[in-house]
């Protein structure tokens, strides 16, 4: 009986093995196969031996200065992933603070190779510009005080409504709601500022920052309108296809090994997290960008 | 003192006050030497060169500081692609630029007002044009230059503030972003609004390198008269 | 080159609203100037006169604008003031900042100006039987604004300049307006052309119609 017991253990291990041998060879060779399709680091930067990658040092959460002075947020760690699979160290960056005027102009120069810096995918920055796959997606939401006489997208008509210089938001209400006065600030902390100073009636910005202050303040509150669904791309220079290659692939292995989820765990409150899922890519979510210009389609 | 002060304080001093103090010495050595050189070169009475001296002077004194700056930052690259700078170095031309222009006009005055004797002996002694105003005008005229150069030095530190709308790390965009930072609900900030006590901090760090200089500007001009 | 392309279309296109952010520069440096007139005038007569108090605060308020930079007073008026309850829209602390800068300087003008005025003058008009308000306003007043006219003159052309730091507020000035042009466009070149050659006529066109008026006004002596 014993020696029957032995046998079938026996047996049981070489099976194992060779399913584990098995599957490593089919492994291997999936890994041998799939190697060869990454594209490689455009040639520019590989002589150099570091990313010149342009970020915001003064919207938390994604690009800011932390407590030690060093950029931190969202779109750093992705610019830290990116030195990782370039060159296998995540500080081989020269970072730049860029404004928002600024993000275009230092692509067109060549002060930076890539702008990664809640960067809007819009068709007309496509004429001179080349984005990467959308890597973030932000919806419009309105802040407004609890008591507020504005309860959806339609009261903002003959209000105040405090957002940025020259974003979507800005231009959408000038073209759909032209009796709302818009109240621009060239960063979002000064639009929140005017907003909580009560210089404006209610805050119109992406849904994952003004979740994070509606949540941690209780006397203010999203309405339910959810609109201009409007993703992020990292921005880079018109014609580089290698660039362009080579982020997006990195993108997609990032999407696939999920690892945009934990990057915004030290961004954001962990009760947010759950909704910060739906914004960020994960494993086989694919985010796409209007081809029309979203801020010309009044609903 | 609250917990936040401390960090944000060894941020704004080490870098934000480093990027001011660096900037404002190299604008003033560029503006002193560009400026006197301009001004000197504008008592010869070649009308090319002084209505060129005088066009540069009344271009760079008449346009905003911050006008300048943008105009170095953003539409420089624009004809030409290598001529794009990073923030501060683009800060630095402008205030160059600016600060030059007005050396350059106190640097006329002064000279002009050494009186002929002075060029007339040093002629009689050998010197040439360069010789002369070398070793005999330019000490003089700089001794009267000195109560407006700590003027404009004053000007100076003050104006590189301006760096701050092109994104240039000086002391307040430093303290900018720090309220940024502590405005962001935790775990990024605190969700305070302590722009009062930065700003306020800005503004005293500034008093405290001006107040002295401005004395001294004030001294100088008594000992002078 | 690209300097040689430029789009004369880009005038027909954004003119009126740089025309309206040009409006703006002009309307708020134009209060601030008046009100910097007024500061000046009183507070630089107190200091002349050594009035009691009054002499003191705008000592301090002198050094204290003085010494520091005009964009973190905007700084502190905007972002700075909501904090401890005092909200000013973006209008207020547009004429405001920069009237309180120029109210500073004139100050100092001003007092320079009358101290600079003879005192013979000054004890011919107390002969004459004018009290002390009376001699500073027949006297004092004429000659020594004369003498502070030049430097006054400088403050009021740097309170215009200094309304493009608005831009910082986001007041629809003509550095913001031809900023957010600029952005929305990028048409770079046509922008800052436009921006630069409009200060400097701005600039040039005040400053040599007030030199026009210092000659008139000059003093027989400076003649």
């Amino acid at each position: 009986m014993r020696r029957v017991i032995a046998f079938a253990l026996v047996i049981a291990c070489a099976a194992v093995a060779a399913a584990v041998a098995g599957a490593a060879q089919t492994d291997a060779t999936r890994t041998a196969k799939a190697k060869p399709k990454l594209p490689p680091l455009p040639a520019e930067v590989k002589e150099r031996g570091r990313w010149n990658i342009g970020i915001k040092c003064d919207s938390p959460p994604f690009g800011y200065i932390d407590v030690q002075g060093k950029n931190a947020g969202f779109d750093v760690e992705i610019a830290k992933w990116f030195s990782r699979f370039a060159f296998g160290k995540a500080n081989r960056i020269s970072f730049t603070c860029v404004t928002t005027p600024a993000r275009e102009p230092s692509l067109t120069t060549g002060r930076v190779d890539l702008v990664i810096a809640t960067f809007t995918y819009t068709p007309d920055r496509d004429t001179r510009i080349d984005f990467s796959r959308p890597y973030y997606k932000a919806t419009g939401r309105l802040l407004v005080r609890n008591n507020s006489p504005i309860t959806k997208l339609s009261d903002i008509a003959g209000r105040t409504i405090a957002t940025t210089s020259g974003s979507i938001y800005d231009r959408w209400m000038k073209n759909c709601y032209k009796d709302t006065k818009v109240l621009v600030t060239d960063s979002f902390t000064n639009a929140l500022l005017a907003f909580r100073d009560g210089r404006a009636d209610a805050l119109m910005w992406d849904d994952t920052v003004l979740l994070g202050i509606a949540v941690a303040d209780p006397n203010l509150q999203l309405t339910d309108d959810l609109f201009l669904p409007l993703p992020y791309g990292i921005g880079m220079k018109q014609g580089n296809d290698a660039m362009k290659r080579w982020v997006d692939s990195r993108l997609n292995l990032m999407a696939k090994r999920d690892a945009f989820q934990p990057l915004i765990k030290n961004s954001v409150p962990a009760r947010n997290l759950p909704t910060f899922a739906k914004n960020v890519l994960r494993p086989g979510q694919v985010f796409y960008y209007s081809k029309g210009d979203l801020t010309t389609q009044c609903t | 003192m609250p917990d936040w002060v401390d960090p944000v304080a060894h941020y704004m001093l080490e870098q934000g006050l480093r990027g001011t103090l660096q900037l404002a010495a190299i604008s003033l050595l560029g503006a002193l030497v560009i400026g006197v050189l301009f001004g000197t070169l504008l008592t010869i009475e070649f009308r090319p060169l002084s209505w060129a001296i005088r066009l540069y002077i009344e271009i760079w004194r008449g346009l905003p500081i911050v006008v300048t700056i943008f105009i170095i930052f953003f539409a420089l690259p624009a004809i030409g692609q290598t001529l794009e700078f990073s923030p501060l170095t683009a800060a630095g031309i402008g205030l160059i630029l600016w600060g030059s222009a007005q050396v350059a006009e106190a640097t006329r005055g002064a000279v002009g007002s050494i009186p002929r004797e002075q060029h007339e002996a040093a002629a009689a002694l050998g010197f040439g044009w360069v010789g002369r105003h070398v070793f005999v005008i330019l000490p003089q005229a700089l001794r009267r230059l000195l109560p407006p150069v700590v003027g404009l030095a004053v000007n100076i530190i003050q104006n590189t503030t301006i760096a701050q709308v092109i994104g240039a790390n000086e002391l307040l965009e430093s303290g900018e972003r720090s309220v940024e930072r502590l405005t962001a609900p935790p775990p990024i900030g605190l969700g305070e609004v302590h722009a009062f006590e930065i700003y306020g901090a800005v503004m005293v760090v500034f008093f405290a390198i001006s107040f002295p200089l401005t004395r001294l500007a004030a001294y100088l001009e008594r000992r002078l008269t | 080159m690209r300097l040689l392309a430029f789009e004369w279309g880009y005038l027909s296109d954004y003119g009126s609203e740089l025309a309206a952010g040009l409006w703006r520069t002009v309307y708020v440096s134009a209060i601030a100037i008046v009100g910097a007139f007024v500061i000046g005038l009183v507070l630089g007569a107190a200091r002349a006169h050594r009035v009691p108090v009054v002499s003191q605060l705008a000592a301090v308020y002198v050094e204290v604008i003085r010494n520091t930079p005009i964009l973190v007073q905007i700084f502190m008026l905007y972002f700075a003031l909501p904090e401890i309850g005092i909200r000013l829209d973006a209008f207020t602390v547009a004429w405001l900042s920069v009237m309180v800068w120029g109210g500073a300087f004139n100050t100092e003008n001003f007092r320079a100006g009358f101290e600079a005025v003879p005192q013979r003058f000054r004890d011919a008009a107390r002969g004459l039987g004018f009290g002390r308000l009376g001699a500073f306003l027949n006297v004092t007043l004429p000659i020594g604004g004369r003498i502070a006219l030049p430097s006054s003159i400088n403050t009021y052309i740097s309170v215009l300049k200094n309304t493009s730091l608005l831009y910082v507020i986001s007041y629809p000035e003509l550095t913001t307006v031809a900023l957010q042009i600029n952005a929305l466009t990028l048409q770079t070149v046509e922008t800052f052309t436009v921006l630069a050659v409009t200060y400097l006529a701005l600039v040039w066109t005040m400053s040599a119609g007030i030199r026009l008026l210092e000659g008139h006004l000059a003093l027989p002596e400076a003649r």
